[in-house]
């Protein structure tokens, strides 16, 4: 049998695992770091443009061939199973949680409190930044206070925004520019942002994706990349509770490989670490591995959110910028004495309802110049879509499971993921969304606007948890560095440790978690 | 023989076996080929007539260099948490011929052909044929339900089209740098449109 040793294996290839690997080398020179990545590798940035142009005109998939058929599971589940992972083709938005996620159960007697000091996550947000190279500009808001300025001034506000700004303001709330891990200079020898209005698949590398991460630490040969190989098992010392190696086979030839290792990161993203986990049980850990708590795969967590699109009297040109929104933070911080709610709100340009059309009002089929006046004198008004990711919390019985009933290639079953809220959660919704749309509302009725419509999610988005930190191994998994309670060289790190999926965009949280897991790791090592 | 003339003649040989899947690949292989002439009488009746005749001739030919390209098979777009693959379809214009072949048909009813037929007239065959069919909006992209709404998707829900309900230059399809953005689009010179 094949096999493969390294001083840390790294095992899932997204964008946890880039800044683990860069992080790594840079503080401990001659590491030998290997990373493992069950999908393919798209290191194509010359093919960008064509792909783009294939998306907008066909819809075809620009990052074609990044999943893998036979581990299509049950559950919310990235499509992304590649090198670089979701962030492959995210749409770049950095936004901070606040402190209160960390002191939910502390501060509201609410979910638990997350084993990080505020001040510390903080230092970490602003290393975060600067890896992915985030522009933005400081928060309104005088409990957000930064330790170090952004590192690239904020995305212009397009026309739209700025009409949108003035809109929004009228309603009292604080608004500015949302963050994003794009470039508003050179940076990092990545170009400026073009506005090319497709940040799912940026052709000019404006937007950060771990590729580049892994790219350079390629071509200076200080890590290895072995894509479309899948670890399938970790196995444990016979006596000891270390980890000894991970079993895994090439994807392309179906051979076997064993990886050796003196330090095992699961770096999988929050499905497929807790699957690992319970894949790999043992007589010794019947339940899983790092699962002496019973807790790997519950937890599972994310944010809900309600969507609206207004019309207001506004002069819109839909089109400028729709990958760039507004953000307030107002509501992140729940004030005592009233029904705890938090939440983001978002503002974008939109072009809901004010398409071109078949048909009028009278249902009379158009064609030609009709169809043209008869779509621009819907354009008097324009809209804004708004959104409000909110605060929810797991319960322990919202899981990722082992689906009995579904298996890939190899015969492993694979994950099945059901959220559930927990009891506090469903309790308080009604007052959540009632506060939401008066939200809306207020909004609206800040220029003569409208909803035209509204909805409620229905799945929990930026998914997290599974293996989720704590002090305490009666009550979680990992450590607040990530290291498993249960194995001194088995870590989980990124998405999978949050106790809590906040209410906003989680990536650059599992950045920041990843940067100090790895400060941490490379003392140790 | 040379490309154009073989495929019309395994066009019209599966026309005449009624060998139906053969008959419908090679009219997807060949469109517009024997077509180029109602294609372009559709495009008048459907497209905005302020694009002016050059301008409607140029967008029934850039509708044919899309189906020209397309794909079949490929995997499509997908969002969070979407893990079930859907590939396009094969080519709408596999579709084409035999709803130009009906419009024609309808056409005689009336006395000519389609393309013969005034604007006026066109307009009342496409709005008969498309009732019918029960196409109820634009399709977001040309799917096969009929050529002339899938004509008028192509052209309305372009870049161009945008900018011209707008009458400005957002060019919302193009990579257009961010200086100057904060700033209300340039207004399209009126020679543009109508």
């Amino acid at each position: 049998m094949k096999k493969h040793e390294c001083d840390v294996l790294l095992i899932g290839g997204g964008i946890t695992a880039a800044q683990m690997a860069s992080r790594l080398v840079q503080k401990k020179p001659g590491l030998r770091v290997t990373i493992v990545e069950a999908g393919r590798r798209f290191f194509n940035f010359d093919e960008r443009a064509a792909r783009r142009e294939r998306w907008l005109a066909y819809g075809e998939n620009p990052w074609s061939h990044d999943f893998i058929e036979d581990q299509s599971a049950e559950g919310i589940i990235s499509r992304s199973m590649a090198v670089g992972g979701s962030a492959m083709h995210w749409g770049g938005v950095t936004n901070r949680f606040s402190e209160e996620d960390t002191r939910l159960h502390s501060r509201f007697g609410l979910a638990t409190d997350w084993p990080i000091e505020w001040a510390e996550l903080e230092r970490y947000y602003c290393d975060a930044e600067r890896q992915l190279g985030v522009s933005g500009e400081p928060s309104p808001i005088a409990e957000e206070k930064r330790s170090a300025p952004y590192p690239m001034p904020p995305m212009l506000l397009s026309h739209n925004l700025k009409v949108l700004k003035a809109w929004a303001d009228k309603s009292g709330l604080p608004f500015g520019s949302t963050p994003q891990a794009k470039n508003t200079r050179e940076y990092d020898g990545r170009g400026v942002c073009k506005r090319c209005n497709t940040c799912e698949i940026c052709p000019t590398g404006a937007r950060y994706s771990p590729d580049f991460t892994f790219e350079r630490l390629l071509e200076a040969k200080k890590i290895e990349l072995h894509d479309e190989t899948q670890i399938r098992k970790l196995v444990m010392h016979d006596t000891k509770d270390h980890i000894i190696r991970a079993e895994a086979v090439n994807r392309k030839t179906d051979e076997p490989i064993t990886y050796e290792a003196g330090t095992f990161i699961v770096t999988s993203g929050y499905a497929w670490s807790s699957h690992l986990l319970l894949l790999s049980a043992n007589t010794r850990f019947p339940d899983g591995l790092a699962n002496g708590s019973g807790l790997v795969g519950r937890y599972m967590t994310g944010h809900s959110f309600s969507s609206a699109f207004i019309e207001l009297d506004a002069s819109l040109f839909p089109g400028m910028n729709e990958q760039h929104s507004l953000i307030s933070r107002q509501f992140f911080r729940a004030p005592a004495g009233k029904p705890y709610v938090r939440h983001d709100l978002r503002v974008w340009e939109s072009a809901y309802s004010k398409g071109p059309r078949l048909k009028n009002d009278a249902g009379e089929v158009l064609f030609g110049d009709a169809v043209m006046n008869d779509w621009r004198g819907r354009t008097k008004r324009s809209v804004a879509r708004v959104r409000a990711y909110y605060d929810v919390h797991p319960d322990r019985d919202s899981r990722l499971t082992l689906d009995p009933a579904k298996k890939n290639r190899f015969g492993d079953p694979l994950p099945k993921i059901e959220h559930r809220l927990d009891a506090a959660t469903v309790a308080r919704r009604g007052s959540t969304l009632t506060h939401i749309h008066g939200v809306f509302e207020t909004l609206a009725r800040a220029d003569n606007g409208k909803i035209l419509s509204s909805s409620e999610s229905n799945y929990l988005d930026h998914p997290g948890g599974g293996c989720r930190m704590g002090t305490d191994p009666k009550v979680s998994v990992v450590d607040s560095y990530g290291l498993t309670h249960d194995h001194p060289n088995l870590w989980v790190v990124g998405s999978p440790t949050l106790p809590t999926g906040g209410c906003t965009n989680g990536t650059l949280t599992f950045v920041a978690l990843t940067l100090r897991s790895a400060e941490r790791l490379a003392a140790k090592l | 023989m040379n490309r154009r003339t073989w495929f019309e003649t395994v066009a019209a040989i599966a026309g005449v076996l009624h060998f139906g899947r053969v008959r419908a690949w090679a009219q997807t292989a060949s469109f517009p080929l024997g077509q180029t002439v109602p294609l372009r009488a559709i495009g008048e009746a459907v497209l905005p007539e302020s694009l002016g005749e050059e301008g409607r001739a140029r967008v029934v030919t850039d509708f044919t260099v899309w189906l020209r390209d397309w794909k079949e098979g490929v995997d499509r777009d997908h969002g969070y948490g979407f893990t079930r693959i859907v590939r396009t379809d094969s080519s709408p214009a596999g579709h084409y011929v035999a709803q130009i072949e009906a419009l024609d048909a309808l056409a005689m009813t009336r006395g000519g052909s389609f393309a013969k037929a005034t604007i006026a007239d066109r307009r009342a065959i496409l709005n008969e044929v498309i009732s019918n069919a029960k196409i109820e909006a634009l399709p977001g992209r040309p799917n096969g339900g009929h050529i002339a709404t899938d004509l008028m998707s192509f052209f309305f829900e372009s870049s161009e089209a945008n900018d011209l309900c707008y009458r400005a230059a957002i060019g919302k399809d193009t990579c257009r740098g961010l200086p100057g953005s904060d700033e209300r689009p340039e207004a399209l010179s009126s020679e543009t449109f109508r």
